[in-house]
């Protein structure tokens, strides 16, 4: 036998050989050693975390928060679900009841609920509560620091059960501090905590649990976390729900969103965090097991937030809420809408998002309002709110889209919401004209001559829903003759809205709670006091630099009225006429999360149709999906 | 050549390899200090959504992590710190992954870059070099001829693309190949034979990928060198005195044209330590091209300027070995 004969003949045995190997389970990314029917794979949108073995949350920027950490092995005092909720949207977690505070607000009492153990068998006493304060008040370099100095004059456990919070000024919305939105004020365990000589440079590797799972396994180059439910689950706050249906849970980074698409094809990803629309309407066409929020178009979450055109207000070319008006007059939603998300998004007039109970609180009852809203443009007065926008867009996809979209009113504007601005160039020349700007040979220039230049600020392609929205709504004003331009921040995103180095940025600063009316979240954020002077770092939410005696008026209200007094939503829709008049941001959009879950081996999934939760599984309020799975077939 | 004037040659390029260090690195930190990347303000970004935050508040949280991440006192105070560490060999800590030194990450991130980059780079120019010397000689050869086709049509291809074009086609329409990562997840990352087989599973498409472009560059090389030199006077002569082919292709030919091959691979060799940054982000590869990338969009300072200082040293010290190496190995180099 010839030398060529002999190497291939070796090559025909031992190729099939590495095929079976590879093509066995044991290449692909299912963790190793598992049962797949005890085990759910998330996306981590946090990707590849560096420092793979930092536990410690309460430190700044050291770790991963959603590789379950957040989701399935901290816990705090309570929960709001920016959808229904497993027993109604709020849930009392380590309290045992809702926050009392005193008639002026200055003092909020805390029960909590008897029976909880840590993971390593050290029973949850207010003690932990005083010292999560405490440890963070002393370390200026800690997570909640800031906002716990801020607010908390001292806290005090008198017996194990209560925690009192004197608070240096009035505040109705501190619990919200301890409420998990997205996340909150996490409880660290005291007991490991006061052994520790720099509580910022303590990794907290092996985390010590307060829910209902502990951390089993991880990879040291952070690409994935495994979690183990806890022998002793019915000790943790989530335990009230019955059992977790996963024993194990995988919290992997899939990479980008074509390799998400390919892996839950390939069914080794149950839940993708988010991919672009085009990877949505893949996963729906090719995977039969695939289920997104809603059944069919337009698939996404809507996520409590409100992607809008945020102006830099300080900027003086945007300080006039008439330029404002003259810019969101000329944008055609329903092209930003196609072109962001290709129709698959849910508008918003108004300054608050259309998702959760938001709709039922807010949008419908304003819907009177807003159609006898009046713009006066210097020469007449306009109506420019148009009721039938969501509908034309759902009339503009149902010839592509057919059945998929929703005929029924209601539906429609569930899915693609309800009413916005109608695109009127005139009205918005008249605008400019009366704010002291002309247009001199198809250009439009300031009042002092100068080209009128806007750039929009946008992410690009960390996240690009966003950014197209962005580019289309720069095409339209340059239609117009606005010298608009597209200003890719990047990585340097958070330096340069913080600082205020922008004109006017496509991103959220409205935050809401989504099941519940109270617009706290985000609107205390804005009273001029915590408003930067130009130059300066911007805190918190106030992207827009916005300031406004009236509106200090209705937040200055809020802060003395409860969370859940009916007064508090009739104060939201002060807000939000006040930000109509003013249009600080131009309101777009809910941010729809496009988050897939795959039902070859798990089953029970919150969706429209049950939303019972947030699926989208970087949130902490995910915890209550866990207790809802069941194991397909 | 005199030992004399060798060893002043050597001492010369050793000042000369010191100056290009000690420039490159300074670049580095002038260049990532000049980033408008403040990690400080992209910490405190990160805890921006917790709660309504009192102005002070946060400047007071603004110069704690100041201190805490060193980045406190005047500019020349912090590049002497800089360059105090440096010559200790610490990067001090990541300020993005804070407090873990960022000679932890590096060195945990090294060893995959240098496996995955050195199998493949050493089989390209093998295969490549091996391919195009076969190629130059014997250009009636068919297979040969083909095999030059497909070498110039792959050498163009955008890396990206033939990477793309590896995922679908074994990750999703054959799925018979990881698409991800390093080794199967909860693994630990012992040296048991699972684990072994493992990483080579993982590290076949990223190769894959990284070969199947690199044969094509070295072939075609390759192939032109041993074009040059086999209408040179001795190869001539050797033929006409009717010398083995096999060994005028080998001891003739393939031995004179692969000098500045073998410059070639020193120079990629020494290239690994600049990580495989689209390898590893396509491939979700834990090399250093990836922490790089992180690094950058963080404004990790102390990160950036440790992979790049292992860069710097790298491809430094591959072509000071180059050097060093030629005058005594090539008798046509002299040294002045």
């Amino acid at each position: 036998m010839s030398r060529t004969r002999a190497l291939l003949l070796v090559a025909c045995v031992l190729v099939p050989q590495l095929l079976v190997l590879a093509g066995s389970g044991h290449a692909q990314g299912i963790p190793q050693n598992i049962p797949r029917r005890e085990l759910l794979i998330l996306e981590n949108p946090e990707g590849t975390i560096k420092n793979a073995g930092w536990f410690n949350i309460w430190a700044i920027n050291a770790g991963s928060q959603s590789n379950g950490l957040q989701q399935v092995a901290l816990d705090t005092l309570w929960y709001i679900d920016p959808e229904s909720g497993l027993d109604g949207v709020w849930d009392n977690s380590l309290a045992a009841d809702k926050p009392q505070y005193n008639a002026d607000f200055t003092e909020m009492t805390a029960k909590l609920r008897q029976g909880i153990f840590w993971s390593d068998g050290v029973e949850f006493t207010a003690d932990d509560v005083v010292a999560t304060v405490t440890t963070q008040i002393k370390n200026p370099a800690m997570r909640f620091s800031a906002v716990l100095a801020s607010n908390v004059a001292s806290v005090t456990a008198p017996d194990p059960t209560t925690v009192v919070f004197k608070l240096k000024k009035p505040n109705s919305r501190f619990h919200a501090n301890f409420t998990v939105r997205w996340g909150a004020v996490w409880i660290l365990p005291k007991h490991v905590f006061e052994k520790v000589e720099d509580p910022a440079k303590f990794d907290f590797n092996k985390p010590v649990s307060l829910s209902a799972y502990v951390l089993s396994s991880y990879d040291p180059d952070g690409k994935w976390y495994i979690w183990q439910l806890r022998d002793d689950w019915q000790r943790s706050s989530l335990g009230r729900f019955g059992k977790p249906g996963p024993k194990y849970l995988a919290y992997v980074d899939p990479g980008p969103p074509d390799k998400r698409v390919i892996a839950q094809l390939n069914h080794e990803l149950d839940v993708v965090h988010d991919i672009a629309p085009e990877g949505m309407f893949a996963l729906a066409k090719q995977s039969k097991a695939t289920r997104a929020w809603f059944k069919g178009f337009p698939y996404g979450h809507p996520d409590p937030t409100l992607p809008a055109v945020i102006f830099n207000t300080q900027n003086e070319l945007f300080k006039n809420p008439d330029v404002r008006w003259a810019l969101a007059l000329l944008i055609d939603i329903k092209a930003v809408s196609m072109a962001a998300y290709r129709g698959a998004a849910t508008i918003s007039a108004i300054g608050v998002p259309p998702t959760g109970t938001h709709p039922a609180t807010y949008h419908q009852p304003m819907e009177a309002w807003l159609r006898e809203f009046e713009l006066d443009t210097g020469k007449r007065k306009i109506k420019p709110y148009d009721p039938t926008v969501g509908k034309q867009i759902a009339d503009m996809l149902r010839p592509s889209m057919g059945e998929q979209i929703p005929s029924d009113p209601a539906d429609i504007a569930r899915a693609f919401g309800m009413g916005w601005w109608k695109a009127d160039p005139q009205g918005a020349q008249e605008l400019l004209e009366k704010a002291g700007f002309a247009k001199r040979g198809g250009a439009w220039t300031t009042p002092d001559g100068k080209p009128f230049t806007v750039r929009v600020m946008v992410e690009g392609d960390l996240r690009p829903v966003m950014t197209r929205a962005g580019t289309m709504i720069v095409q339209q004003w340059k239609q117009a003759g606005i010298d608009a331009r597209i200003d890719v921040a990047q990585g340097t995103l958070p330096t340069r809205r913080a600082a205020g180095d922008f004109d006017s940025f496509i991103g959220w600063s409205v935050e809401t709670f989504g099941g519940h009316q109270d617009l706290s979240y985000f609107l205390d954020s804005w009273h001029s006091q915590f408003v930067a002077a130009p130059g300066k770092v911007q805190p918190l939410r106030n992207w827009q630099r916005w300031s406004s005696p009236a509106l200090d008026g209705i937040i200055e209200q809020i802060r003395t009225v409860g969370f859940d007094d009916p007064r508090s939503i009739e104060l939201g829709k002060d807000y939000v006429k006040l930000a109509v008049k003013e249009m600080p941001t131009i309101p777009l959009m809910a941010y729809n999360v496009f988050t897939a879950m795959d039902q070859t081996y798990w089953t029970g999934f919150p969706t429209s149709d049950n939303p019972y939760a947030n699926p989208v599984p970087n949130w902490g309020n995910s915890r209550y999906m866990f207790v809802k799975l069941k194991p397909a077939g | 050549m005199g030992k004399r004037r060798y060893l002043a040659y050597a001492i010369r390029r050793l000042a000369q390899f010191a100056l290009v260090v000690f420039i490159g690195v300074n670049l580095a930190y002038v260049i990532t200090h000049a980033t408008p990347i403040d990690p400080v303000e992209q910490s405190i970004s990160a805890v921006t959504y917790y709660g309504n935050t009192a102005p002070a508040a946060i400047e007071q949280m603004r110069s704690s992590l100041r201190e805490l991440y060193g980045l406190s006192g005047s500019p020349v105070e912090q590049y002497l710190v800089f360059w105090k560490r440096i010559l200790r060999a610490d990067f001090g800590p990541s300020l993005s992954a804070f407090p873990t030194p960022v000679s932890t990450l590096v060195t945990r991130a090294l060893p995959w870059t240098v496996g995955l980059l050195t199998v493949s780079t050493i089989v390209a120019w093998g295969l490549g070099t091996l391919l195009g010397g076969l190629a130059g000689y014997d250009r009636t050869n068919r297979g040969l001829k083909l095999m030059g086709v497909v070498a110039m049509g792959l050498h163009p291809i955008p890396y990206y693309i033939l990477a793309l074009l590896l995922l679908i086609v074994f990750g999703f329409l054959w799925p018979v190949l990881p698409i991800s990562g390093g080794s199967a997840m909860n693994l630990p990352q012992t040296l048991s034979v699972d684990f072994v087989l493992s990483v080579l599973l993982h590290a076949i498409l990223p190769a894959l990928s990284l070969i199947l472009i690199g044969v094509g560059s070295w072939f075609l090389g390759m192939r032109a060198l041993v074009s040059n030199v086999v209408t040179e006077d001795y190869v001539v002569y050797a033929e006409l005195a009717g010398v083995q082919p096999w060994r005028i292709l080998s001891s003739y030919v393939m031995r004179n044209a692969l000098v500045p091959q073998v410059t070639g691979l020193a120079i990629s060799l020494g290239g690994i330590f600049n990580g495989a940054v689209i390898t590893e982000k396509v491939f979700g590869y834990p090399g250093l091209g990836s922490l790089l990338v992180d690094a950058v969009y963080a404004g990790d300072y102390g990160l950036v300027l440790g992979v790049t200082t292992v860069s710097i040293l790298g491809v430094s010290v591959a072509v000071l070995a180059i050097d060093l190496l030629y005058p005594l190995l090539d008798p046509r180099v002299k040294v002045r």
